[in-house]
């Protein structure tokens, strides 16, 4: 019998696991080791989203923008001024606006993932939670772009209106990083749960475009946190992105710390969702490739 | 498991349920709560009490007709479907073509799908680097044509190319599904030249076919599988004979290509 030197034995044993999940540290380990597909796959879909349009990726900074603005105006309308200074209201607006929007593209994305992954499904056997893992890194590489606009705007907007809130230099700047670790895992989370629902019911996507919308306008995004009053304050607990979206206001507009129970409500999402996401997803996933 | 076994399948059973509705959708199933009904469902036994040692080096062949539980099976050894019952063990890094196409994003460049296809498939960026143009050669793509969108790629050219992409990766286990009937006559004899090659090698292929003579031709042992239970085992040229008899067609060489 001829031998093949190359050969490394690699066991890998398959076995019934239904609703249960399988081996989570063979998984995990395995998620780790394909990671840099996931990054890959993100950095091509973007390319493969962006080849035909002439503006490519100045769409990606302008569409949120133009966004933001024409919520500013419906905001003025209602409410005049809103009680703060000069252009602060819109700053406050266009930062929750691409925050939300970056956990907005992982939700949306991500639910679509597999049901577009069909041939790749159908051929190889890898952790199924790279795809939505993928849109994730896709909608933060969207989101970084957004930062300097941001920052633009306010520039621009304190030359022009002096009276506009802009936040010196403080160590509390520290507090982003943080803050975009919790949209992006409460993010990735959620598209677990919304990329299997998909899978099972074929209309999810239609129903999310209706969630998402909904889901905005309960987040503090065209309100400000402490505008709400009495029982409706609890709105900004039960939403997944409440705690992150005030952080986000309070750090970026205020130069403020967030406060430690707005800071325990974004490690608490964050994790709630990669749990229960995570637990939807992986112990359903080799099913994946019967249903799509 | 013995070492020189590259797959061992125990008693393997694969069942799975499905809808009997039109659509499934989050209305329907709604709709379906609020009148206190039931969904639809029926339980398809699509590979049933399966047992099979696959030795290092081996080239088997699975025959059978549609809906016999032929591309269940390969998909359980790959790891992309659970067993319901039973166990099966692989000893080696596989590779498949189970589905057609590289698989990925038609606006994407052949090259750009190669990469994304060998990173799922577990390989680094070195390595595929190195072979994306071997790839090329292989799949014999006209010049350039590695650097265009996969959507102007002819069937053929597509087919070629995930054929090639799936024998590229160097695997110790290659499963092959109705791949052969991608090319053309000359595109066939390489791709058998390239499959005797990695036996040679001592790498293990399992091919699911309906071309009879592939299977006879490139096989040293084929099972015949009928609605999920394998009815026998042996040399292939005896399974195919068999198998054709079943048929009730004879054994005519037209009826040995593309049944």
């Amino acid at each position: 019998m001829p031998v093949n030197e190359n050969f490394v034995p690699k066991i890998q044993v398959f076995e019934p696991h239904r609703a249960s999940l399988p081996p989570l540290i063979p998984y995990l380990k395995e998620f780790w080791t394909r990671r840099v597909f996931a990054t890959e796959l993100a950095r091509f879909s973007d390319k493969a989203e962006y080849l035909d349009s002439r503006l490519g990726k100045v769409w990606l900074v302008l569409n949120p923008l133009l966004l933001g603005l024409i919520y500013y105006l419906v905001v003025e309308i209602i409410r005049p001024g809103g009680g703060l200074p000069g252009l602060t209201r819109l700053d406050h607006l266009l930062i929750g606006l691409f925050t939300f929007y970056f956990a907005q593209n992982c939700v949306t994305a991500g639910a679509l993932s597999i049901t577009a992954g069909g041939r790749l499904i159908l051929n190889q056997a890898f952790p199924r939670a790279l795809l939505p893992f993928s849109c994730t890194i896709q909608a933060f590489q969207q989101y970084l772009p957004t930062i300097p606009v941001y920052i633009f705007v306010l520039v621009v907007g304190k030359w022009a209106y002096p009276t506009t809130e802009v936040p010196g230099w403080t160590w509390n700047f520290f507090w982003i990083p943080f803050i975009v670790i919790c949209t992006g895992l409460t993010g990735f989370g959620l598209a677990l749960i919304f990329a299997t629902l998909n899978v099972y019911f074929r209309d999810t996507n239609k129903l999310l475009t209706y969630i998402t919308r909904i889901w905005m306008y309960l987040s503090p995004v065209l309100w400000l946190p402490n505008s709400l009053r009495g029982n409706m304050k609890i709105l900004l607990w039960i939403n997944p992105l409440g705690p992150v979206l005030s952080a986000t206001s309070r750090v970026w507009v205020n130069g403020a710390s967030p406060s430690k129970n707005t800071i325990l409500g974004c490690i608490f999402w964050a994790i709630a969702s990669i749990m229960i996401g995570g637990y939807f997803f992986i112990s359903r996933e080799r099913d994946f490739a019967i249903r799509i | 498991m013995p070492e020189d076994l590259a797959i061992r399948i125990e008693d393997l059973s694969i069942s799975y349920k499905v809808s009997l509705e039109a659509k499934r959708t989050l209305k329907n199933a709604v709709m379906r709560a609020s009148l206190k009904q039931k969904e639809r469902t029926r339980t398809i036994e699509a590979v049933k009490h399966l047992t099979l040692d696959v030795p290092h080096g081996s080239v088997l062949g699975i025959v059978g007709s549609n809906g016999a539980g032929k591309s269940t099976l390969m998909r359980c050894v790959a790891g992309i479907l659970s067993p319901t019952e039973g166990r099966v063990t692989v000893n080696g890094k596989i590779s498949t073509l189970l589905a057609l196409g590289v698989g990925f994003n038609p606006a994407l460049s052949g090259r750009d799908n190669i990469i994304l296809g060998g990173l799922a498939s577990g390989l680094n960026m070195d390595e595929i680097s190195d072979k994306t143009d071997e790839i090329a050669a292989f799949a014999a793509l006209p010049d350039g044509f590695i650097d265009l969108p996969v959507r102007t790629y002819s069937s053929g050219m597509y087919g070629r190319l995930s054929f090639a992409v799936a024998v590229s990766m160097t695997p110790d286990i290659l499963l092959l599904d109705e791949a052969l009937s991608a090319g053309d006559a000359a595109f066939k004899e390489k791709s058998f030249e390239r499959m005797r090659q990695l036996c040679a090698e001592a790498r293990t292929i399992v091919i699911v076919s309906h071309a009879l003579a592939t299977v006879t031709d490139l096989c040293d042992s084929a099972i015949w599988m009928h609605k999920g239970q394998m009815l026998s085992k042996g040399k292939p040229e005896a399974i195919v004979d068999e198998y054709l008899k079943f048929l009730n067609v004879g054994s005519l060489p037209s009826s040995y290509e593309d049944m």
